[in-house]
């Protein structure tokens, strides 16, 4: 081999080499092992016995009416339901809706007073997610004693008990409230680079705020928005540990990751059934893999991966 | 070499030591691992088995011999007995087997499943002298298929508490506190009774909350399905079993207790903290848990003593589900559990001498448990400190223990799930029956029997 060569194949290895490592060792070899124990009867003692497809039998039951002769077990497809719902409703509010709010509004403001809502908005982010989990405890518990009902009784309302009556909506908050600021610095970021020329220009046409929003920052966002899509898309879908802390493994909140966490790690769950648990993780990873593949094509995120025509600047 | 034979041998040398004679010496330190949560609840747990090998050394020195236990002691900070045990057992599967074990009962299934628990029937009889004295009905609790796999520490006994002031604010008067535990006990007290006495508490405006129970999965529960008639385990075929009838009835009645307002609907999503200022706090009527709850109601109501305590709370066993039945408790056991190590022997040993009287007692005055051996009641350490465990020695006669099955953990959390989905109102009793019965088909499969 010529020195060159050499020289080439040594500098991609020192480049590429960590970044390589981690995404086998981290991402590729888990996806591996988990799709190997799925077909297992792995179970407490961590002992393979024997391969086998008993695991995803498990989720579904025969029927004679349905199409391949079998459905979905309630208990899973009701966790596929509400893993559905939560994304989704997280999703919309707020990683994308209520952070697209906070970067406009924050970005409107004279730069201090931005940069200290967002530094607030970027609070829970910096907790330990214990903390987190506990203050919203303390928010929505159902006594005199939550921060929420002591709210209302000042306004002469009376308590109301989030956890037993709207499940959903306590998780969706308590993981919106974090994951908005992530959306909110990219795009804070983003109308940040929108050249300050544009402003001006659509100002002198006389444009007003929202024109300004619609016509020139909303056009400049397109692939932050979708970047934050399908990235939180797929955060989301595995998440679980603030659902855990803040309600324990609760049927209304029973998501597709949730089940996969009580079935094998989880204290006081019946856990260590690990092969189930990795049967359903499977299914999350090729959910996860089908939806991010559509977002992919929706957005036409290809486009922004190729290669600018010109050179900028 | 047997176990028997192995202690014979141990027995002699010693005796040959004693009497003067000089046994042959060699320098060796005999490691024991011992595999032990970190729980403040019971630190003599291991303790006692550490100063078991002090005491050990000290008789091997003064038998001239170079050989010494050295107890290690793995720690570990699992958050529950439960997930400890799933720790013990992956590492088993890698070889790293302890020597002695302190675990919840029902895993003994498990660890024996996995090669992990040695057989203790023949150093029991080898040793007979030294386990005269335990409570029969604890060596229940270290069974698998007719034969013993560990070594009963500690025992307890769980009730339903309750609140005499609150009954009293209610309008009960003495005489019917005083009758409750006895109409309890002949049956005539019901489960619906409990829960209508505990509405009553709430609508009288006497309570906030008519009773709670534990907010999350455990052994609790076991005591108010076996008073509908579950019989939650088949001792011929060792499988674990369920009645539907009887699961209907179990939440039928949780159901009933929701809807009369004596149980919060929203109990299962309860914090520890909140169950307890909820009873602790005098708001609550009545509890379902355990014995080792009276310091911290001593603490909590500011009692001193037996008298202040049963003119304060008084102790039901979980009532019989209908009138003329029979009421139910249950006991959950820490054991130690001796691994199939090399050093099985020598461990087996530690563990006799740690349940000896004066050890186990300084654990279970300490940490308000029940002791294991029937003479433990007569010290005076229990007669002066350990009132409320005498109280409670004789309501083990109800005793139900857990399962030594290895899928309990899983039957326990599909079982709850319909507790969870009824007490919330998310399901009427007969769709969480079928809900759950469909769960322990599919997940418990072979495992579980199940009976109309």
């Amino acid at each position: 081999m010529s020195s060159s060569k050499f020289r080439q194949a040594s500098n991609a290895l020192l480049f590429l080499g960590p970044a390589s490592l981690f995404l086998i060792g981290l991402l590729l070899v888990p996806i591996i092992v988990d799709l190997v124990v799925s077909f297992t009867d792995m179970n407490q003692t961590i002992k393979v016995d024997e391969f086998t497809t008993k695991q995803f039998r498990k989720l579904v039951k025969p029927s004679e009416e349905a199409w391949f002769g079998f459905e979905l077990r309630s208990s899973f497809y009701r966790a596929l339901m509400l893993s559905a719902i939560y994304v989704f409703f997280t999703l919309t509010i707020f990683n994308i809706g209520f952070a697209l709010v906070l970067a406009l509004t924050t970005t409107a403001l004279p730069g201090r007073l931005g940069g200290l809502f967002r530094a607030i908005w970027l609070l829970p982010r910096m907790s330990p997610s214990v903390v987190y989990a506990l203050l919203w405890l303390w928010v929505v518990d159902p006594t005199d004693r939550g921060l929420l009902n002591q709210i209302l009784s000042i306004t002469g309302l009376g308590p109301i008990n989030p956890k037993l009556d709207a499940p959903i909506m306590v998780i969706v908050c308590a993981n919106g409230f974090i994951g908005a600021s992530m959306g909110m610095l990219i795009l804070t970021s983003a109308i940040r680079s929108i050249p300050e020329h544009l402003f001006h220009a659509a100002r002198a046409d006389g444009a007003g705020g929202l024109s300004v929003i619609r016509h020139i920052v909303l056009p400049a966002l397109r692939w932050p928005l979708s970047y934050i899509t399908v990235f939180q898309f797929l955060a989301l879908l595995v998440s679980f540990e603030y659902i855990f802390l803040i309600m324990g493994p609760a049927r209304s909140t029973m998501t597709m990751s949730m089940l996969s966490y009580t079935k094998t790690l989880a204290p006081d769950t019946g856990s260590g059934q690990y092969a189930y648990g990795a049967a359903i993780t499977l299914i999350l990873i090729v959910i996860g893999m089908a939806v991010a593949l559509l977002l992919w094509r929706l957005t036409n995120m290809k486009q922004l991966l190729t290669q600018p025509r010109i050179e900028v600047q | 070499m047997t176990l028997t034979s192995k202690f014979t041998t141990l027995g002699a040398a010693a005796l040959v030591a004693t009497t003067g004679l000089v046994a042959p010496a060699f320098a060796e330190d005999v490691t024991i691992d011992l595999w032990s949560r970190a729980d403040r609840s019971g630190p003599l747990r291991p303790g006692n088995i550490v100063a078991a090998a002090e005491q050990l050394n000290r008789a091997f020195e003064a038998a001239g011999s170079d050989t010494r236990v050295v107890v290690n002691l793995i720690e570990t900070n699992a958050k529950g007995f439960d997930a400890d045990a799933l720790n013990l057992l992956k590492a088993h599967s890698v070889g790293e087997t302890p020597d002695i074990i302190v675990a919840a009962h029902e895993w003994i299934g498990s660890f024996v499943e996995a090669g992990l628990a040695a057989n203790l029937e023949g150093h029991i009889a080898a040793n007979e002298a030294m386990y005269a004295d335990i409570i029969p009905n604890l060596w229940n609790s270290v069974m698998y298929k007719g034969e013993r796999y560990g070594i009963p520490q500690d025992s307890e006994v769980r009730m339903f508490f309750v609140n005499n002031d609150i009954l009293r604010s209610a309008g009960k008067d003495e005489a019917f506190i005083a009758a409750l535990p006895g109409k309890v006990e002949a049956g005539e007290f019901t489960m619906y009774d409990w829960c209508d006495l505990a509405a009553e508490a709430v609508e009288s405006g006497a309570a906030k909350y008519g009773w709670v129970h534990r907010p999350n999965v455990g052994p609790d529960f076991q005591m108010a399905m076996a008073s509908f008639g579950i019989d939650i385990y088949n001792e011929d075929e060792a499988k674990l079993q369920i009645t539907k009838s009887g699961l209907e009835n179990y939440y039928d009645w949780l159901g009933y207790c929701v809807n009369n307002g004596s149980l919060p609907a929203d109990m299962t999503t309860w914090t520890w903290d909140s169950t307890h200022a909820a009873f602790r706090g005098g708001e609550s009527m009545g509890k379902f848990h355990g014995i080792w709850n009276v310091g911290k109601q001593l603490d909590a109501f500011g009692l001193d003593g037996k008298e202040a305590y049963f003119d304060k709370l008084t102790w039901i066993h979980a009532p019989a589900g209908e009138k003329g039945g029979q009421p139910k408790n249950l006991s959950h056991p820490i054991v130690y559990v001796v691994g199939d190590t090399e050093n099985k022997e020598l461990a087996a040993l530690l563990v006799a001498m740690a349940s000896q009287h004066v050890p186990n007692t300084a654990h279970a005055v300490g940490t308000n448990h029940t002791p294991i051996n029937y003479g433990q009641i007569a010290m005076p350490e229990f007669q002066e400190k350990g009132w409320a465990l005498i109280a409670g020695t004789p309501m083990l006669k109800y005793a139900e223990f857990m399962p030594n099955h290895a899928k309990i953990g899983q039957y326990n959390a599909i079982t709850y799930t319909g507790v969870q989905a009824v007490e919330t109102g998310e399901m009427t009793p007969a769709e969480a029956t079928e809900m759950v019965i469909e769960e322990l088909e599919i997940e418990l499969g072979d495992d579980v029997i199940i009976l109309d």
